[in-house]
């Protein structure tokens, strides 16, 4: 038979440009649908409703306060991570329990490459969920009319999160196929995250900044309100896993059997690349301060991300005082007016008694204390300028369904704030004579002595009565004995002794005994 | 490799039909074990007794009240939940439904014994140190959080069945945080609790029972 000697020689055809990207894609669409990612997204959907959205419904409708749980606090993290974790482990492991590995190894692409194809899918439908998921919640809090602007930049930080429980997920599933790998990684999953949580409560600076569940002193106040969210936190977190996620896919591509030498150091080189961008990200936190609007990584940061947004105020009057505010707190504005309405009618015609109110933006400082305790960094309302004019930032209250409170709580609080700059008693509770006259102005303006302690402690103040151990104390003492004579003085007769001492009682020169 | 010697009686098999009939049970039992990867999930279990006894020597601990305290024993009931659900995933599927006539019995002894084997487990890492709610609450927890697995095992399929505990694990987070009272929210009543502990049996007794007489659903996509 000499057929095969006889024939000519068929030249090999030319490797067409884009077969290899074909197949790769024709890989991927395989591993997308052979995935085992979908069969867990009905149950993630039910926990991200329950643990990520629920919570947040409660809250007053405002961007950064709707979302504090779900991206400040990192929630819908929580809910996606240690789940992914554990299917993404069940793909990784797959070959291995399969009994497959060899077989695989032994085909024409190298293992690494058909292992980041099955990464690849199972990373897609993970971080694919989690933008859909997240993309719903923010057009339902679009349609309820939520003030300020979505915080974009923590979504990719959720959205990298995803991504990198998903591919530490897979590798732990590639090294130990076994059936228990799955629990194993969302266990793990879920106990970095409780501890990432729980350190994030105690740590507001340093390199715990990087844990993506830390909301602590980095997300709040007027963000997205007055000021852009400072992306440079963000950015760092992004980088912290993302170099996690990069770190695992090449962790894939180390082993022997993963293909050449080649691929095998191009895949040491991915591996370090990873750790590097962690490690970075981890040295970057570190140096985060907080600025007025936000942490501020000096390497990361940008001065355009400082410009202030603009905005048109929202104004309305009380007891003839114009008070203005920011739109997105226009809903408030009956609020405030009816707060201020009483204190300013029993300071009306006195000196410094402010001509004009304004909103002007909460700040962010090192620790959270911005109330009117003697440790406050940030001040609460201010009285200053001439003519006067009363400073309101009220970012730094809790508003009205806010942290479990309500709308007599924020008045009462904008009532205490005003009259305890009006008396010029700065941080902390103030001179004697100062706190007593406090006491009776607030009694005059609608709050009662006996409710006055729960509206000091919630503000920060020591109590002006004697203390309690478990409570904010009774309404009595030397201080309220003097407020209540105060308080008992016709108006014009009140007024006219509080003209005639105001100056000396601001500068803290008036003692208790010389009160009527 | 040829067929000879296939009919020898593997070496150590009783001779006897009477005395191999007697070890029978035996064999099929550790044959099953041995199928559901029984021996690794014990071994996991230990380790997660340890964790625990490490965690209460050493006072690991989360920051906050007592619901954060009750937090990391709890991951670790869940953790046990996982792996015991998780070992009642089949590689043997329809073959072994049809001619598996003890498969019932097999599947019901097996939850039983890893469940006792990590309360057992767990009691022993209790001596490491102080355990919220004590022994009872652990055991509570433990049936508890191993019958939403084993439900889970029902409705997702062994390899998927952690996902029940864990997801169970973050709705029990919200509720300690939220101080919920519900009894189907049992870590968060005290341990003497009467409904807690029904709920909790309840939750056991469903998943015994589902597990028993249907066994983990099983998927083309595991």
């Amino acid at each position: 038979m000499t057929a095969a000697t006889d024939a000519p020689v068929r030249p090999r055809p030319p490797r067409t440009a884009g077969a290899v990207p074909l197949t790769a894609v024709r890989l991927l669409r395989l591993e997308l649908r052979r995935n085992a990612m979908p069969w867990i997204l009905p149950l993630i959907a039910a926990l991200f409703w329950f643990d990520s959205y629920r919570p947040s419904t409660g809250m007053p409708p405002i961007w950064i306060l709707r979302t504090f749980w779900n991206m400040g606090q990192g929630h819908a993290i929580i809910d996606f991570g240690p789940f992914v974790a554990g299917v993404a482990a069940w793909m990784g492991s797959r070959d291995g329990r399969r009994g497959t590995a060899d077989l695989v190894t032994a085909t024409a692409r190298p293992r690494w490459a058909m292992q980041l194809a099955t990464w690849a899918a199972t990373v897609s439908w993970a971080v694919g969920a989690y933008l859909v998921f997240v993309g719903v919640m923010f057009g339902v809090y679009a349609h309820q009319g939520l003030q300020g602007t979505p915080p974009w930049w923590w979504v990719a930080v959720g959205a990298a999160g995803v991504a990198a429980f998903s591919t530490a997920g897979f590798a732990v599933g590639a090294y130990f196929p076994s059936r228990f790998a799955a629990p194993l990684a969302a266990f793990g999953g879920f106990l970095a995250l409780v501890t990432s949580s729980q350190t994030g409560f105690s740590h507001t600076s340093g390199w715990a900044l990087i844990l993506p569940t830390n909301s602590n002193g980095n997300y709040g106040a007027d963000s997205g309100i007055f000021y852009p969210y400072l992306p440079d936190l963000p950015i760092a977190r992004v980088m912290f896993l993302g170099g996690i996620a990069v770190a695992a896919a090449g962790l894939l591509g180390l082993p022997a059997r993963a293909g050449g030498p080649r691929l095998r150091w191009t895949a040491a080189v991915v591996t370090l690349a990873g750790v590097a961008a962690a490690g970075t990200a981890v040295g970057l936190a570190d140096t985060a301060r907080p600025g007025p609007h936000g942490m501020v990584i000096p390497a990361l940061h940008d001065a355009a991300s400082d410009r202030p947004i603009p905005y048109t105020p929202a104004c309305g009057h009380a007891a003839g005082v114009p008070v203005c505010l920011n739109p997105a707190y226009g809903r408030y504005l009956p609020d405030v007016t009816a707060a201020l309405r009483p204190v300013l009618d029993e300071a009306a015609g006195l000196p410094g008694t402010p001509v004009r109110a304004v909103q002007v933006a909460a700040t962010y400082a090192a620790d959270q204390d911005v109330h009117l305790s003697p440790t406050a960094v940030i001040p609460a309302e201010t009285i200053g300028g001439s003519p006067p004019v009363l400073r309101l930032p009220l970012g730094h209250l809790n508003l009205p369904g806010a942290f479990g409170s309500d709308q007599p709580e924020f008045v009462n609080q904008l009532r205490l704030q005003f009259v305890h700059a009006f008396v010029n008693a700065g941080p902390g509770a103030g001179t004697a004579a100062q706190q007593s006259v406090q006491a009776a102005l607030l009694q005059g303006a609608g709050v009662p002595f006996a409710a006055q302690p729960k509206v000091l402690a919630i503000d920060g103040l020591p109590p002006s009565g004697p203390p309690a151990p478990d409570g904010p104390g009774p309404a009595s003492g030397p201080v309220y004995a003097a407020a209540r004579r105060l308080a008992a003085l016709p108006a014009a007769a009140r007024h006219a002794w509080l003209a005639a001492h105001l100056a000396a009682l601001r500068s803290g020169q008036l003692t208790l005994g010389q009160l009527p | 490799m040829t067929a000879a010697g296939i009919h020898r009686p593997p070496p150590g098999a009783a001779s006897d039909p009477a005395a191999r009939r007697a070890v029978a049970p035996l064999r099929l039992a550790r044959l099953y074990l041995v199928s559901r990867r029984a021996p690794a999930a014990l071994g996991l279990l230990a380790a997660l007794g340890g964790l625990l006894w490490a965690g209460l020597h050493w006072h690991w601990n989360v920051a906050g009240g007592a619901a954060a305290r009750q937090f990391l024993p709890l991951v670790i009931e869940t953790g046990t939940a996982a792996v015991i659900a998780v070992t009642t995933y089949g590689p043997f599927g329809e073959p072994e439904r049809a001619t598996g006539r003890w498969l019932p019995l097999l599947r019901l002894g097996a939850a039983v014994a890893l469940t006792a084997a990590a309360v057992g487990g767990l009691a022993a890492g209790a001596t490491g140190g102080y355990l919220p709610g004590g022994t009872l609450a652990m055991l509570r927890n433990v049936a508890g959080l191993t019958g939403t697995g084993l439900l889970s095992a029902a409705v997702l399929g062994g390899a998927f069945a952690w996902a029940g505990p864990m997801a169970y694990l973050l709705v029990t987070e919200g509720a300690l945080s939220a101080a919920w009272t519900t009894p189907w929210v049992w870590p968060a009543r005290p341990p003497h609790d009467l409904g807690g502990a029904l709920c909790a049996a309840l939750a056991f007794a469903a998943g015994l029972v589902l597990i028993t007489l249907r066994g983990a659903r099983v998927s083309a996509r595991e």
